[in-house]
C-alpha cells in the first residue's frame, strides 16, 4: 500500500516536472524571439538573462524527471502557447509584452512556481531544486516590473 | 545622473572576464559537490545554484564575443584544484562545506558588491548593465538559500543535541 502510494506521488511530481519543463522551454523560445526584435538595450540585456535562467530550469527539470524515471513529454496549453506568440511577436510593443506578462503573474513576489513546490512533500531533492528556481523567477519578476515602471516613465 | 565616471571598454571586459571564470569555476566546484553530496535538499538547491552559476559563465562569455573580446581569465590553478579538493570530497560533511562557504561571504551584498560597485559606471553599455544586474541578483539569491539552509540544519540539529 506505501510503496502504491509512493509510485502514486512518484508520477505525480513527474508530471509536475513535465509540465514545468515545456513551460520553461516554451517561455526560452519566446523570450529569445523578443531579444531578436527588441530595439532596447537595457531590456535585452535583462531578457537574455531571464532567456538563459528558463534554458537552465528546463534542463534541470528534465534531468530531474529522467532521474525519477519519467519520459519528457508534456506540451504547453493554450494560454501559455497564447502568451508565448505574444511575447514572440516582433509588431507588439515591449510595452505590451511586458504588461501582458506581468498581468498574467502573481503580485507580491509569489512566483509561479510556489504552488509547485507547496505540492512536492516527500521528494527533499525536487523540492530544494524547486525553490532554487523559484528565487530566479522572483527576481526575473522583480526585474520586469521595474523595466516596465521605468518604460512607463518614458511613455515608450 | 550618478557622478560616476564611465567605464572604458577595456575595464569592462576585464571585469567581465574575470567574472566569468569566477563563475565558471564556481560551477565546476559546485557539480564536484553535488557528486558527493549526502543530503538530499541540499543536493536540489546546489543542483539549481551549479546551473545558474554555469549560465552566468556562458552570459558573460557571449558578451565578451560581442564585444570583440576572449575568454581568457582562469582562476589561480591551486586555488582551483584546492577548492576542488575540499568540496568534493566525500569525507568533508556538507555543514562543514556550507560553513567554509558563508564564511567567505558574511552579508548576502558581500557577493555581489563588486557588480554593484560597476553598474552604475555603465551607463554607456546599457545592455551589460542589465545583464549584470541579474546576475548579482542571482548571487544573492544563491547566498540566501545557501543561509537559509545552513541555518534549518542548525535547528534541526539542535533538538537531538538537547536530548543527548
Amino acid at each position: 500500500m506505501r510503496r502504491e502510494n509512493g509510485g502514486r506521488e512518484r508520477a505525480r511530481v513527474i508530471g509536475l516536472l513535465d509540465a514545468f519543463q515545456a513551460a520553461e522551454r516554451a517561455g526560452a523560445d519566446a523570450v529569445g524571439r523578443w531579444i531578436d526584435a527588441c530595439e532596447d538595450p537595457r531590456l535585452r540585456g535583462g531578457l537574455r538573462v531571464i532567456r538563459a535562467r528558463d534554458r537552465a530550469h528546463a534542463a534541470l527539470a528534465e534531468a530531474r524527471l529522467r532521474a525519477l524515471g519519467g519520459v519528457p513529454a508534456a506540451r504547453v496549453g493554450r494560454d501559455l502557447a497564447a502568451l508565448c506568440g505574444v511575447v514572440a511577436d516582433p509588431r507588439v510593443s515591449d510595452r505590451t509584452k511586458l504588461a501582458t506578462l506581468l498581468a498574467r503573474l502573481p503580485d507580491g513576489g509569489d512566483a509561479p512556481l510556489a504552488d509547485l513546490v507547496r505540492g512536492v512533500d516527500d521528494d527533499a531533492e525536487t523540492r530544494a531544486l524547486l525553490e532554487s528556481i523559484g528565487d530566479d523567477e522572483r527576481a526575473s519578476l522583480r526585474w520586469l516590473a521595474a523595466m516596465r515602471d521605468q518604460l512607463d516613465r518614458r511613455g515608450t | 545622473m550618478s557622478g560616476a565616471a564611465s567605464m572604458p571598454t577595456e575595464e569592462i571586459v576585464r571585469f567581465l572576464d574575470d567574472l566569468r571564470a569566477a563563475e565558471a569555476a564556481a560551477a565546476e566546484v559546485l557539480m564536484a559537490w553535488i557528486a558527493v553530496c549526502a543530503l538530499d535538499g541540499l543536493r536540489g538547491g546546489l543542483r539549481a545554484i551549479a546551473e545558474r552559476e554555469a549560465s552566468h559563465a556562458e552570459l558573460l562569455a557571449e558578451r565578451l564575443r560581442e564585444l570583440g573580446a576572449p575568454s581568457n581569465a582562469r582562476l589561480d590553478p591551486p586555488v582551483r584544484a584546492a577548492a576542488l579538493t575540499r568540496f568534493g570530497s566525500p569525507v568533508v560533511p556538507d555543514e562543514e562545506k556550507l560553513g567554509l562557504l558563508l564564511t567567505r561571504y558574511p552579508d548576502d551584498a558581500a557577493a555581489t558588491r563588486a557588480i554593484s560597485g560597476v553598474l552604475e559606471r555603465l551607463d554607456e553599455d546599457l545592455e551589460t548593465r542589465e545583464l549584470l544586474r541579474l546576475v548579482a541578483e542571482g548571487e544573492s539569491a544563491t547566498l540566501a538559500w545557501l543561509r537559509a539552509y545552513h541555518a534549518g540544519l542548525a535547528v534541526r540539529r539542535a533538538p537531538s543535541a538537547a536530548r543527548r
